[in-house]
């Protein structure tokens, strides 16, 4: 992966995951049998009811978990067998911010960068450059408890950028901010990558940030049973409210709807 | 005892009103009652006044001070030390934590002096015996508490640090290390009060040198004022030490402030 010129595509096929419960044993299916592409510099959505599958595919998709058959080939590579491969090339936005609470946020935007090895005064340079990009160059020194949710999210945001990653994963990153913060941040966050160039995948169940973000929103049902594949550009802004209604249809049936197809 | 309770407790550093006074009240009846002693029939050098305390004070010996000192801190660095390698192996293996932790549950419950017989049968040199005890004692105090301050460690920032493809060891020091810290220094709290008096025990039995054979040494000659003294010492070791740990805790736990 070192030495990539831009960001390779995804491929997913025949994907399945299937855990073990602990105490009865029994075997859930998370996803089953999943097929996706996903072209470089794609900003993809990808929408699901809670317990659909989406965040098991997005554990998969960095590599925390070993498919149980199938496979996500990303370069030619697996993100779980060629884990350190990914080293620098995979950021991720989670639903909480999941700052370190003992690094201020200046510290935790360079933690990706120490843990490449990157030389003391460029990382902090490269670190500080992201934080006044967010807004924050006036609290590089604050600890995330003296933050607000939105500026944690922000710090966030900007540990993921300051890797300049080839593929960006958020997992319902601004779901938990109230309406403004969290569509302040959902710009944001969309204008970075497409100036970044990296292919970023958003995972939510908020179908309004679905069609705000993505150029394609991928619908999963039960097991993560692709549901549908839509590309947003097919569909005027004035069509989006239809377009809104046959996803929440989709959903709910967990079946295709004629008008996705 | 939890940072917050020493705190409540005034024993970092903090002289409230309430302390000051029952220490007063303390030394006031102390006093009285070595004046009242021989009137009760009690004999005098069984409670030495504050005076004759005094002056025992002043023949402490400074060398015992810092070699009862030196062991304490010695074998804590190195009960830390084999503390956490240990906790480190058992949290990466859970095979190796199957196998330890009955072990590890088996050494905590013998008492110190099983402990400290043990250290005097098996081994010949003074200082390994009692460091020998010291680590048997602390040793897994700092084992069980990193372990379970390990687990602890939330899945959300395991998962995130992992997401970044870390080293085994950049895993450790950037995220285990410093999360488990708060826990590391409450163990170093509650393992300098059980040193101190483990060693004072230790040295009690095999050594000729350092506070515990000092008291041992006031013991035979009866000297009341002299176990006194080198009782306060001990305890003005104990608090020097806890506020040196506090000093520590303030300075590297500032972000929780």
């Amino acid at each position: 992966m070192a030495g990539m010129s831009g960001p390779p595509p995804i491929e997913v096929s025949q994907l399945r995951k299937v855990f073990r419960q602990a105490a009865s044993g029994q075997a859930v299916v998370a996803i089953e049998r999943l097929d996706l592409h996903i072209a470089p510099s794609e900003v993809v959505a990808i929408v699901g009811q809670t317990g659909c599958g989406k965040s098991t595919l997005f554990d998969l998709m960095i590599g925390l978990e070993r498919p149980t058959a199938g496979s996500i080939i990303i370069g030619g590579k697996t993100p779980y067998g060629d884990f350190d491969a990914f080293r620098g090339q995979i950021a991720t936005v989670f639903q909480q911010d999941r700052l370190l609470p003992w690094r201020s946020a200046l510290d935790n935007v360079q933690l990706p960068l120490e843990l490449l090895g990157v030389a003391g005064q460029a990382r902090r340079e490269r670190s500080m450059a992201w934080l006044e990009r967010l807004g924050l160059a006036g609290f590089a020194n604050a600890y995330p408890r003296e933050l607000s949710g939105g500026m944690r999210q922000r710090v966030a945001i900007a540990r993921a950028f300051v890797l300049q990653p080839a593929i960006l994963l958020a997992d319902e990153a601004f779901g938990h901010l109230d309406e403004v913060t969290a569509g302040e941040l959902r710009e944001t966050f969309l204008a970075l990558a497409r100036e970044s160039a990296s292919t970023a995948i958003l995972i939510t169940h908020q179908l309004e940030e679905a069609i705000a973000v993505g150029d394609r929103i991928i619908v999963l049902g039960k097991s993560a049973k692709l549901l549908a594949d839509i590309r947003v550009e097919r569909w005027t802004k004035s069509d989006h409210g239809v377009l809104r209604e046959a996803i929440q249809a989709t959903l709910q049936s967990n079946e295709r709807d004629p008008r996705l197809v | 005892m939890h940072p917050d309770e020493y705190r409540e407790a005034g024993l970092a550093g903090t002289w409230s009103r309430q302390t000051v006074l029952s220490l007063a009240i303390f030394v006031v009846a102390w006093e009285v009652l070595s004046h009242l002693a021989p009137a009760l029939g009690i004999p005098a050098f069984a409670i030495p006044s504050f005076v004759r305390i005094g002056r025992s004070l002043i023949t402490i010996t400074p060398i015992d001070v810092v070699v009862t000192l030196l062991r304490v801190i010695g074998a804590l660095i190195l009960s830390f030390a084999l503390g956490l390698l240990f906790a480190t192996a058992m949290y990466r293996s859970p095979k190796l934590e199957s196998y330890l932790h009955p072990m590890i549950r088996l050494f905590m419950a013998v008492p110190v002096v099983s402990w400290i017989l043990f250290a005097v049968l098996w081994f010949r040199g003074v200082e390994f015996r009692i460091a020998f005890v010291l680590i048997a004692v602390c040793g897994p105090v700092f084992l069980v508490d990193s372990l379970d301050a390990m687990r602890g460690v939330s899945r959300e920032l395991r998962g995130m640090m992992r997401s970044f493809r870390p080293t085994t060891l950049q895993y450790f020091s950037k995220l285990m290390l410093p999360a488990i810290l708060p826990n590391l220094i409450t163990s170093w709290k509650i393992n300098l009060s059980l040193a101190i008096r483990v060693v004072t025990i230790a040295e009690l039995v095999g050594a000729v040198t350092g506070i515990g054979h000092q008291l041992a040494v006031a013991q035979e000659l009866f000297s009341v004022a002299d176990v006194f003294a080198w009782t306060l010492v001990l305890v003005a070791l104990l608090f020097l030490l806890e506020a040196v740990v506090s000093k520590v805790e303030q300075r590297v736990l500032r972000w929780r402030a």
